[in-house]
Parts: structure tokens; sequence; C-alpha cells
């Protein structure tokens, strides 16, 4: 017999899983620093880490190299990355999901893409950096670039697999074009739209640190290559935890805002 | 005392036109350069208010047939008119349920009712109380607020008849929308055609390929045969509702149709 769930010991268990690795991962950390298994000129203690991470983020600035730039470099690169997906969503979304549905825009434009795609992204970087220069135009082309795979080829082939069924019915009931869109065709294709977005939204930030290793004077990468050059092991680490952070948090306050304004995100199985 | 124009139509019957005519209807499949006839020449006419089973095997052509009906599939030959106009397209004058689970899965029950009422009126109120006369009609206000899935199949098929008649469509097409169901929710979902038929008195024209639900629904059976697929036989059923499966008036319609499918 199946036994039935305990519900209240299934959610809290639910709740500590996520924790579970991480702290593993911090304890196996403290135990090889404390030992001296691994030298800390590779991988410094934990509450050095701690220290570096409070200067960066709450001292202020001039008291210490790095201290007080988080509020900055946060923003900037903030502000990047949203703009750059930003651009990702708006070509790769409606793209996608017209060349899901209608075949000549697709022959049109998918070998074209998909010859695109196939270019790392960072092959574009020199070329990006003649085009805009150093600074946020360069980084915003490149996370838009980057994005813009994982949303248009998740929406096409979302908007491809609706079932035809449910089309037919929308249009036996009356519905015109532009509400079977809305009403029926996006929402039949959410599972996938949202993979696309999550995926662009991630692979956002790894261009994001790519485009500000080219020598901007602030965000997150920035730091990051600031601190090789210096030798501060410890910021790269920190620079490192934030950006793990940052986009842990943007994937979840995506899921979050499309659960919030759809109902077919809000109903998914 | 001046004659009303409905006793008219009641004493002679032949002037009244019919509300869906077909007329020599062909349908011919092109496949790796053969052809196929799958409709050779369909002929029939329906009045409003009537119950019409098309039985038939399977690949008899009595789905493509529905399908033309509804719009979603053009024919090579013949029409198909509606109230004399020519059908063309897909339309809520012509509303069809399928066989599979087409709700809408992201809508709850009441939404999926609603669905196709939407900006038909800007009365909210009368909007409100339309869809819940419909969940009401097929039982379902209790599970309003369910999705699609965590209803069963019968319930589904409740839902799918409430979100077309509420649109009052001319004809109710409807494609072996219970073959799905085990035999108590079969029985269960015909009784509750019937009544709604007998409240609501559509047109409906109901695609089976079992002899014992057409002759338990329909006014008028017509049997199809196959290659190429035909009417062959054109049957009034002229048993009192409720039917009685056994007895003996409803056993001579059943052999009588069985014995017209297989030839």
């Amino acid at each position: 017999m199946i036994k039935e769930k305990n519900t209240k010991l299934h959610n809290s268990v639910f709740q500590i899983l996520p924790w579970v690795i991480p702290a593993v991962f911090m304890l196996v950390w403290i135990i090889v620093s404390e030992t001296g298994l691994i030298p800390t000129y590779l991988l410094p203690h934990p509450v050095e880490i701690g220290k570096a991470g409070y200067t960066y983020i709450f001292r202020n600035p001039g008291d210490a190299p790095f201290a007080g730039r988080f509020l900055n470099d946060a923003g900037a690169s903030l502000m990047r990355v949203g703009s750059g997906f930003a651009f990702a969503v708006i070509f790769g979304l409606p793209l996608g999901v017209i060349s899901g549905r209608l075949a000549l825009v697709r022959k049109l434009v998918s070998t074209t893409i998909n010859a695109l795609r196939a270019v790392p992204g960072i092959s574009w970087l020199p070329l990006a950096m003649i085009w805009f220069g150093i600074g946020i135009k360069t980084t915003v082309f490149l996370v838009a670039l980057a994005a813009f795979f994982p949303v248009y080829l998740n929406a096409a082939a979302g908007a491809k697999q609706v079932n035809p069924l449910l089309l037919q019915a929308g249009a036996m009931m009356g519905v015109n074009r532009l509400r079977g869109t809305f009403a029926i065709l996006l929402p039949g294709a959410m599972p996938q739209i949202r993979t696309g977005l999550r995926l662009g939204l991630g692979i956002s930030w790894a261009y994001l640190v790519l485009g500000e290793l080219t020598g901007v004077p602030n965000g997150l990468g920035a730091v990051i290559m600031d601190a090789r050059m210096l030798g501060r092991i410890d910021i790269i680490v920190v620079g490192i935890i934030i950006i793990a952070v940052m986009g842990r948090a943007g994937d979840q306050l995506l899921k979050t805002s499309l659960k919030f304004c759809f109902k077919s995100a809000r109903r998914m199985p | 005392m001046k004659p009303n124009s409905a006793a008219i139509f009641k004493a002679r019957p032949g002037i009244r036109k019919a509300l869906l005519e077909i007329n020599h209807l062909k349908k011919v499949f092109h496949i790796n350069g053969s052809s196929l006839n799958v409709l050779d020449g369909i002929d029939f006419s329906v009045n409003k208010g009537e119950m019409i089973c098309i039985l038939g095997r399977s690949g008899c052509g009595k789905s493509t047939l529905l399908k033309m009906l509804a719009g979603f599939l053009s024919f090579s030959s013949g029409e198909i008119l509606l109230n004399g106009k020519p059908v063309e397209n897909p339309g809520p004058d012509r509303c069809v349920v399928f066989q599979e689970d087409t709700l809408f899965p992201w809508l709850t029950v009441e939404e999926n009712i609603a669905f196709g009422l939407r900006g038909r009126t800007r009365d909210k109120k009368a909007f409100d109380e339309e869809v819940e006369r419909f969940l009401s009609l097929v039982g379902l206000g209790e599970f309003r607020n369910y999705l699609p899935r965590e209803i069963s199949g019968g319930m589904k098929q409740r839902v799918a008849l409430a979100r077309v008649l509420i649109l009052k469509p001319e004809v109710l097409l409807m494609d072996e929308p219970f073959a799905s169901l085990d035999a108590l929710s079969r029985e269960e979902m015909q009784n509750l055609l019937l009544s709604l038929w007998e409240t609501l008195s559509h047109t409906i024209i109901f695609v089976t390929h079992d002899v014992t639900e057409a002759v338990t629904l329909a006014d008028r059976i017509l049997v199809m045969a196959k290659d190429p697929g035909r009417i062959h036989e054109d049957l009034r059923v002229d048993l009192p509702r409720p039917r009685q499966k056994e007895k003996s008036d409803f056993l001579f319609f059943s052999r009588k149709l069985y014995k017209g499918l297989r030839e």
C-alpha cells in the first residue's frame, strides 16, 4: 500500500533541502581551511571571505581597497543585464512565436539564426569593442546576443507544439486571430517560453562578466578583473558568490513575476 | 382572424427550408500521386431541432464529414449550406464537441465555460448569470474552480458541452464525444445530452460508431458505408423517449442497423 504523505514533514524537508548542498560545501571549505589541506593563497578561509565581503559591501569608500563599491557595481551590472536581457526578449520572443507558427518565416530565418547561434559569444567581443567601444554598450550587446538564442528557440518550439485542437476549439468558438494569439497560443506555449526566459536570463549573467572583463570601471565582472590584477583572491570569491546569489534571486524573481502576471504560468502542472 | 405564420409552417411543412443542406459533397485525398475517394457524393438535409446520428465504422469518413461541416477541412466539390449560406470557415454558429480533451488546461471549469462568451456582451451581470446558468445545467457548480486536470473525463466532456452550448450555436457537432468514457459515464452523458436538448432544443449532429448510442439518442440515423464513404441508409427512429435498451422495438432498430453496417 502506498502511504499517504505526511505533508507537514514533507514541507519542512522541502524547506531545508535547497540549503543542504551549500551547507555541506561550507563545512568542507571550513575543514580544508582549518586543517591547512588547501593553502590560503589558493582558497582563503571563509572568515577572510566574510571580512572581504563586509568591507566590499558595507564599509565606506576610501577606507580600504574595494570598500563600499558594492552598490555601485551591482547597480551597474543589473542595469547591463536588465537591458541586454530586455533586448533579447523584445526581439527573441515575438520572432520565436511567429516562426514557430508560420513555416514561411521559419524557413526564412532559421538557417541564419542557427548559423549565428554556433558562433561562441566570446568571438563577438573584439568586434563589439570596435563597434561600441569599452563600456555599457558592448556589454549590453553581448548579453542581448547571448540571451536571444535560448529565448527565440524555446519560444519557437513552444509555439510550434501547441495542441492544434486547442486552436481549432478557439476558432469554432469564434475567437479571432489576435485573441487566439494572446488567449490560446501564448498560454499554450508558456512552459517552453518560461524555460527560454530562464535560460536566457541565466546566460545573461555569464556574458555580463565577459563584457565587463574588458576594462570598464564598475560592475561585478570589473571587480573580479581588478581583484585578479591586485592578487586579491578573497575579493574574486566574494564577486563569484555575489553573482551566484544575484543570479539565483533573478531567476526566482522571473519565475515569481511570470506567475503573478499569467494564469498559464501560475497553473502549470 | 389572421392566421399566424407558425401555423402555416405547421400545416404545410413542405415550405419550410432545411437549416442545414449538404449537396453532392465529395472529398478526395491525394497521397503520393494516387487519389482516394473519402467521401463520394454526400446528400442530406437537417431540420431545425433535429437530433441526427451519423453512424459508421472506422474509416468510413464520418469524422471527415463532421470536420467539413465544422469548417476545419476543405472539400473537393459540392456545397454545405447553413440557412442558405455556404459554410467556409469555423464559426460559433457550428460548435464542436471533440472526442479528445480540448479544454484550456490553464483555465478553471468556470473560465473554460465563459471563454467563448467573453467579449460578446458588455453587460457584466448578464454575462455572469449566463455562465452560472450553464455551470448548473451541466451540474458543475461545485467544481467551478477546478482545473481540467483535476476532474474526471466525464466532467471534462460536460465542460466541453457547456462551453459551446453557452454560445447558442445553430448546429451542435459532436465527434464521438463519449467514446473514451466508461459505460456508466457514457450513459449519464447521453441522458444529460438528451435533457439539455429538450430544454434548449438545439440541432445536433452526433457522430458515433456505437449502434446502441445511436438508437438511444437519434431522431434520425444516417448509416455510412465505406470505400468510398457514402450514406447507405437514412433511418427515422420514432421510438418514444426515454428509450429502453431491452425493449423489442429498440432491439429491432439495433439489429437493422448492425445489418446495415455489415453490408
